[in-house]
Order: C-alpha cells, then sequence, then structure tokens
C-alpha cells in the first residue's frame, strides 16, 4: 500500500477501556502501527487533524455536545468503526434509559442539574452511519484485530451473528449453567471466543444480541434457573437497554 | 474369546502399559461435574466410570477447528496442512460413541473420501467400556446397548469391582502382551436398564417422519428454542463445518480453517445477498431431527441417532430429542387410527 | 462401511486445496455484475458440464460457489458471470487480469444433456440465472444438429441490468432462436417487454410433446415459471430447475446445501422436477 491508512481515535461516554484495551496489544502493537499512521489520539497524543480514512470511536452518544462532536467524526472519516458495548449498542450506560431522564438527573447531578444537560445513552449508530462493529466489554481484542487486518487488506469484515455458545462448545467448556451460573451465552453474539467461559465466569451479555434472539425463550431459561422475570430482564437489559427498549412484556 | 480379570486396583497399571506402546485418548475429570476424552499424562486421572463426556471421540477424527491451508500473501501460494496419522488408544469409549464414529466414516467416505478425516481415522485403536444409562441416555432404542463391543479392539465390562477385559482383535492382543491379567470365568453381569426410550424403531420412524413435516411439535419446540447451536455442536453424528480464512495482523501469511457448524444457527443457511433458505427456527429444528431420523436414514437404513442424550443434556431450554420423536410418534399412531 | 476397503488416506486427494489458475479478461456487464474469463494451469480443460459450479477463492478473502457461464465447447478457459454480493465478490471486483485465483471443482451434476437432445428446449432464465443458462444455451447453439428448436426467455430487473447484451443482441437476430426477453421496470429508452418472466410463456409457441425446460432464477421466481408452464400444458417430467443453496465445501460434505435429504452441490444444483416436488424445502 502505498500510503498508509490514516487512523483516528475518539471517545464519548464510557470508562476509556477499550482504549487501554489497544494500547495493551503489547505483541501487536508494533504490527498495527506499521500498517496505519495515527493521527489523532487524544489519549495518547496531541493535536486534531481535519481527515482520516478510519475512525475508532468508543463510548455512547450521552449529551447534545456529542452529537455535534460524532457528526464531524462522521463528516471527516472514510470509515466508522464502533469500539465497545458502549459504541455498538449503548453499554452499560444505556440502563439509564430504562428510568425517566430527569430522575436520573436529579440522583447524579442533584440540585445543580440543569448545569448538565443529558440524552438517553445512545449507540453511535442511532445517530450516524457505522460501517463496522467490534464489540464487547471491554472491546474484544481479537476482534479488533480481525476487523483491523480486514481493513488494511479492504476487505468488510465478518460480523459473527451465532451464539457465545457455539464459541464455548468448540472449546468443551463445562457449561457455566452446570456449575449453577446463570449465563446469556445463549442469545448473546459470538466473537469473543467465549472468553468469560473460558475463564469459569457466566456470560453477562456484553457483546449485545444475536440479530434474531428468541427473548421469550431465553426469559424461560433464565426463570428456569432460579431468576424472577423482572430479574431476567434486568440481566438482559445491561448491556442491551437500548434493544430492548419496548420490547419487554 | 479370552475374558480376564482387570481388578478395580490395576486399572492404573493397565492404562501406564498402554501409554508405553501408543497416546491414550480417554476420559477425565473437566470443572466440576463433567468429563472430557484428553491425552492422557498420568494414567491415574482416566476416569474409565463417566456419564458422559461433552464431545465424543468425533473430535479427534473432525477437529473442532482444523487449518485446511497455509497461504502466503505476498506470494499468493499456498501449501496443504500435514494431516498427522493418528496411531492412538482411545480408552474408555462407549458404545453408542463408537456406533457414532460409524457413521461418520459413512458421511466422509461417500462420494469423496475424505483426506482429513481418513487420515486421522485410520490407525485408530478403541478400547470401549461399558456405561450405566443416565435419565438421558437413550441408546437402548436406536440398537446400541450398553454392553456393545462392536467396532472395539478391547471392550471392558464393570464388574463390582473392576472390570472384566475381552482382547477382540489381534491389534487388542497385541496391545495386551506383557500386561498379565487372571482369566475370568464367570459371565458377565447385565447392565443396568435405560430410562427413556423411544418407542419405535427405525423401520417406523421413517415412517412417522414421512407424516410429521407439518406437526406442532416443531412450532412448540421453537417457542422456547434460542437457536443456539448446542445442541448440533455436542452431537456425536454432525458433521458439518464452516470454512473461514486467518490471517495475521502482519497482513502477508494465514490460514484456510474449518470448524464445526450447525442447522440450528441461522447463518447456516444463508446465501451471499442475505437470503436464509432455513429461516425459522420450527424449520431449524425440523431439519436436525430429520437429519437424525429421516434424510440419511431412508438412504442407509440407520437412524443417525446414537442415542447419547447430549443434545438434551446440554439443552439450556430443557428440550429433549426423546419427547420429540415419541411425541410425533404419538400424534402419528392417533391420526392412524382416528376414525375418518 | 469398511475403511480397509478404501485407499489408503495418503493417496486421496485434498479435496479442499485449490489449483491457481489466472483471471485473462475482466469485463462489466452491468452495475452489480461482472464477467470473468479464467484460464487453468496449462490452458487444460475444466471439463464441466452445463449448469456446473466452481468453489472459487482468494488466499485470506474467502471462497464461494459460481455458477460456470461458458459452454464445454468453449476450451483453453472458462467464463463466469459474478454479481457483487459480499466480501468475496467485493475483493473479486479489484482483481485484474494476470491475478490468480483458487478454483477447486467443477462440482454439481450439471444438466443432463442426453436429455435434452432430438428435443425444442426451453430456457428460463431470470435474473443473474442467465449465468449457468448461458452455458446451456451456447451449448445447444455449439451442436445445433442435436437439439430441435432454441427458445430462450429471459428477465431481468430492468435493461439496466441486462446482461451478456451481445450476445442478447446475437440471439435476437438468430432465426433459429426463438427469443424473449422482458424486464420488471424498463428505462425511457427501452422499448421491449415489460412485465415479469412469466408473462412471456403464456405467447409462447411450444410443441409440448417434444419440449424440454431448463429453469433458473431467484427464488420466488420458480413457483411463478412452474404455474405459468403447467397452465400451458407442460408435464413435470419434462421440466429441469437449477436451484441456488450455500454450496460451501462443493463435495458433499459440509452440510450447507441440504435440501431435506439432497445435497446441492451432489445432487443438484440442477433437478428433475418430479424428483423435488415432494421436498418442501425445495422451491
Amino acid at each position: 500500500m502505498a500510503d498508509k491508512p490514516r487512523v483516528a481515535i475518539f471517545d464519548f461516554t464510557g470508562c476509556e477501556g477499550c482504549e487501554l484495551n489497544q494500547l495493551n496489544f503489547e505483541d501487536q502493537l508494533l504490527d498495527i502501527l506499521a500498517h496505519v499512521d495515527i493521527v489523532e489520539w487524544r489519549e495518547a497524543m496531541d493535536g486534531q487533524v481535519d481527515e482520516y480514512d478510519i475512525a475508532f470511536v468508543e463510548g455512547s452518544l450521552s449529551t447534545p455536545d456529542c452529537i455535534n462532536r460524532i457528526n464531524e467524526i462522521r463528516r471527516k472519516t472514510k470509515v466508522l468503526v464502533a469500539l465497545g458495548a458502549c459504541a455498538v449498542q449503548g453499554g452499560v450506560n444505556g440502563m439509564k434509559n430504562t428510568r425517566p431522564i430527569d430522575e436520573v438527573r436529579q440522583e447524579v447531578y442533584g440540585d445543580d442539574k440543569y448545569l448538565f444537560p443529558t440524552l438517553p445513552a445512545l449507540a453511535l449508530s442511532s445517530v450516524v452511519k457505522v460501517d463496522y462493529n467490534v464489540r464487547g466489554c471491554p472491546m474484544t481484542q481479537i476482534e479488533f484485530l480481525k476487523v483491523f487486518t480486514s481493513l488494511v487488506m479492504g476487505k468488510e469484515p465478518i460480523e459473527p451473528d451465532h451464539s457465545v455458545c457455539v464459541d464455548c462448545k468448540l472449546k468443551e467448556n463445562e457449561c457455566v449453567y452446570e456449575k449453577g451460573m446463570i449465563c446469556l451465552g445463549p442469545v448473546t453474539r459470538a466473537g469473543c471466543d467465549a472468553h468469560c467461559p473460558s475463564f469459569g465466569q457466566y456470560c453477562t451479555g456484553c457483546r449485545g444480541l444475536v440479530s434474531h434472539p428468541n427473548l421469550k425463550g431465553m426469559e424461560e431459561i433464565l426463570v428456569e434457573h432460579g431468576l424472577s422475570v423482572d430479574e431476567a430482564w434486568k440481566r438482559l437489559e445491561l448491556y442491551n437497554a437500548n434493544e430492548l427498549e419496548g420490547v419487554r412484556p | 474369546m479370552v475374558q480376564f480379570y482387570l481388578e478395580g486396583d490395576r486399572i492404573s497399571e493397565f492404562v501406564a502399559h498402554l501409554m508405553k506402546q501408543k497416546p491414550v485418548y480417554a476420559p477425565h475429570r473437566k470443572g466440576q461435574k463433567s468429563f472430557s476424552f484428553e491425552k492422557t499424562e498420568n494414567a491415574e486421572d482416566v476416569v474409565l466410570d463417566y456419564v458422559r463426556t461433552m464431545h465424543s471421540i468425533k473430535k479427534y477424527f473432525l477437529p473442532p477447528r482444523e487449518e485446511l491451508l497455509h497461504f502466503d500473501l505476498t506470494k499468493n501460494e499456498s501449501d496443504p496442512v500435514e494431516i498427522p496419522m493418528s496411531e492412538a488408544v482411545f480408552l474408555g469409549v462407549h458404545s453408542y460413541d463408537l456406533a457414532a464414529v460409524g457413521r461418520l466414516d459413512y458421511n466422509f467416505t461417500v462420494g469423496s473420501p475424505e483426506k482429513n478425516y481418513l487420515t486421522r481415522r485410520q490407525n485408530a485403536i478403541f478400547i470401549g467400556v461399558s456405561f450405566e444409562p443416565d435419565k438421558f441416555h437413550f441408546s437402548g432404542s436406536v440398537g446400541i446397548r450398553p454392553e456393545d463391543s462392536t467396532g472395539c479392539d478391547i471392550f471392558l465390562t464393570k464388574l463390582f469391582d473392576g472390570y472384566v477385559l475381552e482382547i477382540l482383535t489381534d491389534k487388542g492382543q497385541e496391545l495386551m502382551e506383557g500386561l498379565n491379567l487372571p482369566a475370568h470365568d464367570a459371565g458377565k453381569p447385565a447392565t443396568g436398564h435405560f430410562h427413556q426410550h423411544i418407542f419405535v424403531p427405525q423401520a417406523k420412524l421413517s415412517e412417522v417422519m414421512e407424516h410429521s413435516y407439518d406437526n406442532p411439535v416443531w412450532e412448540e419446540t421453537a417457542g422456547k428454542c434460542v437457536g443456539c447451536g448446542t445442541c448440533n455442536l455436542v452431537c456425536p453424528t454432525c458433521y458439518c463445518f464452516n470454512v473461514e480464512e486467518n490471517v495475521d495482523i502482519t497482513a502477508t501469511k494465514g490460514s484456510r480453517e474449518r470448524h464445526w457448524d450447525g442447522c440450528m444457527l441461522r447463518e447456516f443457511s444463508e446465501v451471499a445477498g442475505g437470503e436464509v433458505f432455513r429461516e425459522t427456527l420450527a424449520a431449524r429444528q425440523r431439519h436436525r431431527i430429520f437429519r437424525k431420523f429421516k434424510y440419511i436414514s431412508d438412504q442407509t437404513g440407520q437412524p443417525w441417532c446414537v442415542g447419547c442424550g447430549r443434545c438434551t443434556t446440554y439443552c439450556t431450554a430443557g428440550i429433549s430429542i426423546v419427547s420429540i420423536v415419541n411425541r410425533l410418534i404419538g400424534d402419528y399412531e392417533r391420526a392412524a387410527v382416528a376414525p375418518v | 462401511m469398511n475403511l480397509s476397503e478404501l485407499k489408503t488416506p495418503a493417496e486421496l486427494e485434498d479435496l479442499y486445496h485449490p489449483v491457481m489458475a489466472e483471471i485473462k479478461e475482466v469485463k462489466r456487464l452491468s452495475a452489480m455484475e461482472t464477467y470473468y474469463r479464467v484460464e487453468l494451469p496449462g490452458g487444460e480443460d475444466l471439463g464441466h458440464m452445463p449448469g456446473q459450479f466452481v468453489e472459487l477463492s482468494i488466499f485470506g478473502v474467502g471462497e464461494a460457489p459460481f455458477s460456470i457461464s461458458s459452454s464445454p465447447t468453449l476450451k483453453g478457459s472458462f467464463e463466469l458471470g459474478v454479481r457483487r454480493a459480499g466480501m468475496l465478490t467485493d475483493v473479486l471486483l479489484r482483481q485484474q487480469p494476470g491475478t490468480k485465483i483458487g478454483i477447486r471443482g467443477p462440482f454439481g451434476n450439471g444438466i443432463d444433456v442426453e436429455k435434452f437432445k432430438g428435443k425444442d428446449v426451453l430456457i428460463i432464465a431470470g435474473g443473474i440465472g442467465l449465468v449457468p443458462m448461458r452455458s446451456m444455451i451456447n451449448y445447444v447453439i455449439d451442436n445445433r444438429d442435436q437439439f430441435g428448436k432454441l427458445i430462450i426467455c429471459y428477465g431481468s430487473k430492468s435493461d439496466q441490468d441486462l446482461l451478456f447484451t451481445d450476445e442478447l443482441a446475437q440471439w435476437e437476430k438468430d432465426p433459429a432462436i426463438d427469443y424473449h426477453v422482458t424486464v420488471d421496470q424498463g428505462s425511457d429508452s427501452w422499448q421491449g417487454n415489460t412485465g415479469v418472466i412469466t408473462t412471456l410463456i403464456p405467447g409462447l409457441d411450444l410443441d409440448l410433446a417434444n419440449t424440454v425446460c431448463c429453469i433458473c432464477g431467484p427464488p420466488v421466481m420458480y413457483r411463478f415459471a412452474l404455474l405459468s408452464l403447467k397452465s400451458k400444458g407442460f408435464a413435470d417430467e419434462n421440466i429441469y430447475m437449477s436451484l441456488e443453496r450455500r454450496m460451501k465445501c462443493g463435495v458433499g460434505k459440509c452440510g450447507h446445501c441440504q435440501i431435506n435429504h439432497s445435497y446441492v452441490c451432489q445432487d443438484g444444483p440442477v433437478y428433475h422436477y418430479p424428483d423435488i416436488k415432494s421436498m418442501q424445502e425445495a422451491l
């Protein structure tokens, strides 16, 4: 490739864990940098530029200012990649959307609430066109590498649309339900190589739902394994509040 | 046939004797409550008295992930991947899992014989072991008894303390050379009873399935099923796979890799352009059950389900293959006697 | 199955390893479709029959099935007509003549041309269904004396989407070919038929007792084409159809292309209609 793609990295409302996860590519960081020029990254460098080829964007949109900024990023970039659960689905921030926004403002900011305009936490895709997703909380490193390599090669990344159970079974992990835990793997989108179950933990659903989830069926599974209906939906909403808005019976 | 007595406290010695000759793959404890076939490193870790493993020994002949070729993008060239011959002993195999290997042998030899599978499969030595059916086993209904030694080189039948060891082939005889076990003159104990049954044999099932295409059970099952694919992935006779490219971060080399896939997954029947040919979970459940009791079975006369109970054991939604099949049988028989 | 009766695995061919073939020619057919002429090493013939497909791959990108568009009578190379429909075809679109791509195949049964010999041949092709049907059409044209009349019905979304327009013009002119074309929606300059492909069928002049038909098109087309043929009096046993599924491995192993009990990559993609009438998943 003659000119290296110019990459910019941005963050919105989130814990910045996804960006840190990028810096954590100890073995691959130099290989990554060999393919691209990073032209803007607040967490690691100074300065701003006018245009770039690929924008990696972390965090959900939760203030009017966020909306302006993401629109500007979209204008400046050829490809926009949402990075992590907050950017892809709204993430845990989306939980606030299940309550009246004024109540949330009051609780967080108290009497100063009028100084802090706030919106429901939105996925990037609800405001601008998102080309590709790197899911997970924090974003899945192996998926980032796949998406990144695809972009460098000029091919469209494949977004998996099967359950975490598939990856988990391929590794012959003991099913965490066997250990008496509650797991959202059956309706959660794979691509993380069943990271949490592989370490004996249950899946919290951070990568979002598969495209055609049977939510009634999942509710029954969760209730069958000891949750109340309300607890079941709260589990599902942890990372998917936006998608499940109005879906819960 | 010669029978020997393998005393309970000599099992490790027996395993060690095998390990001196060839790699030994056998059931081990895994996690809190599970078992899995593993390469034996310590003879003492082998558990012959196990319920079921999540994956059958299929995983050694058709690995969950397998590289089909390596490529070099800078030269646009590829190399085939060396497939290791498996000179190995598979110890502690239940009869239904060995029956499943027989089914896979058919799938990978019919039409175009597949080098990858057959290379791994060719030199396998099997030591079977009887099992005590738990609440999910139903292999008796598909003609596979716990004491069935078909395909084994050596077979072990559980006694109160230890096993009756039968040598069934020359390969088995060779393996046993140098290990002196006392002869066993008494008979073999009866094995346990199954707690689950499919009520009719395959010949009849084929007819039942023929009339079950529009049975409401598919929709009802689809209400509970979340389409996670687990039932496919733990099935010892499922052999479907997908192929994907892996490219390393330098974007200069990588591999073409296949991995297990399943017809319960929505993506499975999707073609370029987005058309999905088995869109509903009901249609996918029907396809899964018909693949076990109708499609290949009509051609071979054998059920492609071996009654291991894995799909039911590991289904978090509690969907039971036996209940579905018996429901179809019941509905068919009721319809047959119903007045016109 | 007795494994010992088989060849030793070392003697078996590697089913999944492609040969590297060279793209000799690339032409844009329409906004979505591109033509490729591909040559195997040493100019060896692919050895296919009309209706068969190949698995085409680009390392690092992927592999997918594509219908062969050229007739077996074309020697030294073969042709494909590829619709842009995903990652692999996107990347393929950027390849220039001289590029090497992986080819496995030919796979599938193809059209049993013996069943068409001595008969009038009716081809019904919708959209990119023309790509494989073109193989049969040119096979008939190149073996004129073995077949009766050639009747072609071709339907497309619009006149902009018509494929192989040079050849269409020749077929139209050819007095030995009864050629009909229609588009769902024509542009201002379109002067031909407008309407779905089935509107062409009632007007056809057919010798029903002596005509064999082959259909290929988008999934929704088959049922309507069948209805039109039947109301015309066409017998089931004279109908063949080529079906699309996800033929991932091409060798009857991976399971993706199954229609009920049938593997499309083995028993198809061309089916005799009476054989699939009772297969609920087929049409």
